[in-house]
């Protein structure tokens, strides 16, 4: 038992160290006394004293000893990150409605993508230092990580790779085309804008090519979200707004055929009730004991 | 065995007019009937419910312990008993793997079948709806139908009439001890399967997993005897099982292995397997045929993964997929269950309403319907009146909703609907039923408007009470799944507008699925399996509480007004049927009143002319014999001494095994009990055994091969006692002795099986030629 209990403080001291150091170097340069004083007062009673002495000390202070905090290596790639990533975040919201984000934001994405990927790649960088821990792995936040991957999700379900070059440079031929097929449509409802029953008329061909266009784009997987959502309106402003429905104008042939099928079953049923022979069943009598009250009670009662 | 390609039922002619009926029934019947009119004999009546068939006959579940038996028991060896178990799981296994193959190959034919069938008709629906005419396309949609149903119809009708259906009454006829001739060959198998896939694929409102369930049962069959009598073809594996003890087994885990591969569901394959059939039971045998479920399952998943292009990955177990429900819907409140509880309810009264309809439809197309070109186009016109119904409710429908991102219709009709739209309507009709009930579970709130829920269920509702016993082959799973579950949406919507601040609960795919199996639970009455059946093929546990509650609530509403669809199906075939127990309030019926009586028996040694005649002889058609001491020639009845089978007799004279022959047959080989299996199942007739006048007047000595302990019971036995040891033991002939154990008459399971309780106390059951 002895043994145990020692075992268990010496472990729990020396989780209780780890901690003390991993938190300390979590905190950037700016870390407010408040949280400071959310530290573990467990930690007080251990050896560490002295450390920690200082350690209240320092938490005030801006600054962390070059061993604790970040080279000016990492520190110039946080500031790059930083404004790359605002510059993105600004370009998405910017074109958010209606949605232009895959054709505006691709220089952004890629360059907000460029240094993820060099804060991430572990290659040391001058002076031998690599960035990738203190920047991305030092906290169970883990913000820089957080950040960039939520803006790569909403990148990927918006698929705008598929509206992109190979190399996501430039758009694709396939958008362009579209887009150009788009405008073309969007010209002629302009041209009509007075007299809906002419452009439902007039501007059919137009529509008809671009919403053919669209159903080839969609199976060979060349959309992304923002020709989606262009076809998504151009479809409402014409089914809605210029109310291009086609109409139902055949009812009568079709209920004079649907009817008539119902009057099938009607037909088949009388005429083999009337001409067909009905089965009928022969009985079989048993044998049996010979007479008994109880049994006749029952076949009397039965008959 | 060269007799038996001559094919007479061996039970004579009665039983052969029996199988003859329901197919034909030309001129020749009806002259036969009037004959027996002018014979002044006028007891004929229409068909009702209230009748036994001639034809069928009881199993043979009781071991004969004759003499041969005991020599083969004695012959085997310890290790040859060890081989016999191994063999069994052998057979388990392939009964399970070839079931799976089964559904496999069902499931992949009704998918491609039905898309190019949808396809075609959506490009049609799509071309003619700008140009107009979609009048042509109604009328395609319809001619489709109709195409598709007719090869199965006309299969089912003019080859193999017992393959209509579900199959599960059959099966459960079976699993309770009546041989339905023909129900576990191959042929009934190969177009039970072919009818499944052109009914499902016709778009009639029917499942393709009922007949699964058949079809597990006629592989087991067919697998555990090592050998097909349809194709002519023994493997020589298996002999030992050819008997109906070990094919019942073996059958009750086809049914399992055909419920697990239909649904994902394993525990209950067996469960139903255990509910259905289960009158003989042990725990050696629910282990195997849990191990066939499983097989099964797993044979499906398999094979589809490989056919989805996943190959191993096993996550798509039954036939029906029913998807998962998300664990933030799965949620149930106590404040619920009283509303799952009024959904029992009234599934029971749409269930009961639905079997009413169905049970005087069956009655009318039993007594009017019966030839096969009529039956044909009887489900031609169903297959086109649904198209047109189908067609008719899309045409008229305005309900338009927004493609979704992750939308799972295959095929999304736009008609009229504002582009980016598609019609709601389409989705619950043209589609096959099973994803219809998928989407139904799992399309977000607000998929459907309240109104097409509502003549969706009205229309369903009607169409599948007509589809339920046509002469296709197809289940009645499905349909009642869509039904239940297009108003158990229905009523979640309806909730959510009631509780419209907090609508969070009221998830309309939860009430879907509780409808699902209220409208089920009251159509088949099924309880304990169908509640695991469907927690299985849900993947979901939590709901298992509710599911049972609506299930018993549905059976006890439901039996208030009617039976289960199956019962009325059992009973409107005439099948001898032993229920669980006796009926109530029989007591004072004792063996004296139940038996028949006076007994043909034979005696120890029998003049083979007199044992020709009694098998000939056709006003009597007798299977089990009394043996008795000796007769006398007075009326007295001789002491009993054993029992022995009329297809044991039929062996017995093929082979010549006289008295006379006997100082012959001494160079010859003794016979066997081999020699008894070989002619399994399908004794030959007796007509087809020639006898020369000579022959006539030998003696057969009996003793070596009668069963000589039969299980007897004295006059005075109760109605109750005999139905339980029948019950129970599975008996055929049990034979009623006096003081001196003197043979006074025969029980038999028809003459239990006329006791029922009706409106006014124990009524009884005609028997009659069917």
């Amino acid at each position: 038992m002895d043994l145990l209990t020692k075992c268990t403080f010496v472990m729990a001291c020396w989780a209780v160290t780890f901690i003390t150091v991993a938190e300390c170097s979590i905190y950037p340069s700016e870390m407010s006394g408040d949280s400071a004083r959310k530290l573990p007062s467990a930690v007080v009673p251990v050896s560490q004293a002295s450390t920690l002495g200082s350690f209240y000390s320092l938490s005030l202070s801006s600054t962390f000893p070059e061993d604790l905090g970040m080279n000016e290596y990492c520190i110039e790639l946080l500031r790059i990150y930083r404004q790359r990533y605002v510059t993105y975040a600004n370009c998405l919201v910017t074109y958010a409605r209606p949605v232009k984000v895959c054709q505006n934001c691709y220089t952004g994405f890629n360059s907000l993508e460029d240094i993820y990927k060099n804060i991430s790649s572990d290659q040391p960088g001058p002076g031998n230092v690599g960035c990738h821990d203190s920047l991305m792995r030092s906290d169970r936040l883990m913000l820089l990580y957080a950040l960039f991957s939520k803006l790569d999700e909403i990148w990927t379900s918006a698929e705008c790779k598929q509206c992109l070059t190979e190399d996501q440079e430039a758009l694709s031929n396939d958008t362009v085309y579209f887009m150009a097929t788009l405008n073309q449509s969007l010209a002629c409802f302009e041209q009509y804008q007075r007299n809906h029953t002419e452009l439902c008329k007039d501007c059919k061909a137009s529509y008809k090519r671009l919403k053919e266009l669209y159903g080839r784009m969609d199976k060979n997987q060349t959309l992304c979200i923002d020709l989606e959502d262009a076809m998504n309106i151009t479809q409402q402003l014409w089914s809605k707004n210029f109310s291009c429905l086609l109409p139902r104008e055949e009812t009568v042939p079709v209920i004079a055929v649907s009817s008539f099928m119902l009057f099938l079953p009607i037909i088949f049923y009388l005429s083999s009730f009337l001409h067909s022979e009905q089965k009928k069943r022969k009985l079989i009598h048993p044998k049996r004991a010979k007479s008994n009250n109880s049994l006749m009670n029952i076949q009397d009662k039965f008959s | 065995m060269a007799n038996i390609a001559k094919k007479v039922s061996w039970s004579g002619r009665g039983d052969d007019r029996g199988e003859r009926t329901p197919l034909l029934n030309g001129d020749e019947e009806v002259k036969y009937n009037r004959q027996d009119i002018v014979r002044s004999r006028p007891k004929e009546i229409p068909h009702n419910e209230k009748l036994l068939s001639l034809k069928f006959e009881s199993l043979d579940y009781d071991n004969s312990e004759n003499q041969l038996f005991l020599e083969e028991e004695r012959r085997m060896s310890h290790m040859g008993f060890r081989c016999l178990e191994i063999r069994r799981w052998v057979i388990c296994g392939l009964i399970g793997f070839l079931t799976g193959l089964i559904a496999c190959m069902i499931d992949i034919a009704v998918e491609k079948l039905a898309g190019y069938k949808y396809f075609a008709v959506k490009l049609n629906i799509e071309k003619y709806t700008e140009l107009g005419g979609l009048s042509i396309s109604l009328i395609l949609w319809a001619v489709l139908n109709s195409a598709f149903v007719m090869f199965g119809a006309i299969a089912v009708a003019f080859v193999e009439p017992i393959a209509a259906g579900s199959g599960i009454p059959q099966i459960k006829c079976f699993l309770n001890g009546v041989k339905i001739p023909r129900v576990v060959r191959l042929k009934t198998l190969v177009i039970k399967v072919f009818g499944v896939i052109c009914s499902v694929a016709g778009g009639l409102a029917v499942g393709k997993e009922g007949p699964m369930i058949h079809s597990g049962a006629v592989v087991a069959a067919g697998v555990s005897q090592g050998r097909s009598t349809s194709l002519k073809k023994d493997f020589k594996i298996f002999e030992y099982f050819r008997r109906d003890t070990e094919k019942r087994d073996f059958v009750s885990a086809g049914a399992a292995a055909g419920v697990s591969a239909a649904f994902g569901a394993p525990v209950g394959g067996v469960l139903f397997s255990l509910e259905e059939g289960a009158s003989f039971w042990n725990q050696m045998l629910t282990w195997r045929i849990f191990f066939a479920s499983m097989v099964s399952t797993f044979t499906l998943n398999f094979f589809l993964s490989i056919y989805h292009g996943k190959p191993g990955e096993l996550s798509s177990p039954g036939l029906i997929n029913f998807g998962r429900f998300d664990s933030d819907i799965v949620q149930y409140n106590l404040y619920e269950i009283p509303l799952f509880i009024i959904m029992g309810a009234l599934g029971g009264v749409l269930g009961a309403l639905f079997n009413i309809i169905n049970y005087w439809l069956t009655i009318f197309r039993i007594r009017y319907i019966h030839r096969p070109c009529l039956q044909v186009m009887e489900a031609m016109l169903v297959a086109a009146v649904t198209a047109t119904v189908s067609f008719a409710m899309i045409y008229f429908s305005n309900d338009c909703q927004p493609l979704g991102q992750d939308n799972t219709e295959e095929y999304p009709l736009q008609l009229f609907c504002a582009d980016g739209e598609y019609n709601s309507m389409a989705t619950a009709f043209f589609n096959t039923p099973e994803r219809s009930v998928r989407s139904l579970f799992h399309n977000p709130p607000g998929t459907y408007n309240p109104v097409t829920l509502g003549v969706f269920t009205l229309a369903y509702f009607f169409l599948a009470v007509w589809t339920y016993g046509l002469t296709v082959s197809a289940g009645v799973f499905i349909p009642s799944l869509l039904i239940g579950a297009a108003w158990g949406r229905l009523f979640g919507i309806l909730l959510s507008f009631i509780a419209s601040s907090q609508s969070i609960w009221a998830d309309p795919g939860k009430y879907a699925l509780i409808g699902a199996a209220a409208q089920l639970g009251g159509i088949v009455r099924m309880t304990l399996s169908l509640t695991v059946i469907l927690v299985e093929a849900t993947g979901n546990v939590t709901y298992g509480f509710p599911i049972m509650l609506v299930l018993m609530t549905a059976k006890i509403v439901g039996d208030y007004f009617i039976e289960g669809l199956y019962d009325i199906h059992i009973k409107l075939q005439s099948v001898p049927f032993l229920h669980w127990d006796a009926p109530p309030t029989s007591h004072w019926l004792t063996a004296r009143e139940v038996m028949s009586s006076p007994v043909t028996c034979l005696n120890r040694v029998e003049k083979v002319g007199r044992i020709v005649d009694v098998l000939s002889n056709t006003s009597t058609i007798h299977n089990g014999f009394p043996v008795v001491a000796h007769t006398s020639e007075n009326d007295e009845p001789g002491i009993i001494c054993g029992l022995i089978l009329r297809s044991q007799l039929i062996v017995l004279l093929k082979h010549k095994v006289f008295v006379e022959r006997a100082s012959s047959r001494l160079s010859q080989r003794k016979l066997q009990l081999k020699d008894f299996r070989d002619a399994y199942p399908r004794f030959p007739p007796i007509q087809s055994i020639h006898v020369s006048q000579d022959e006539r007047e030998c003696m057969m000595d009996l003793t070596e091969f009668m069963n000589p302990t039969p299980y007897t019971v004295p006059q005075e036995t109760s109605l109750p006692r005999v139905f339980k040891l029948f019950r129970a033991l599975g008996l055929r002939h049990l034979v009623v002795v006096d003081n001196e154990n003197r043979v006074v008459g025969l029980v038999t399971r028809k003459d239990l099986a006329r006791y029922h309780v009706g409106k006014d106390g124990l009524e009884e059951l005609h028997l009659a030629q069917t």
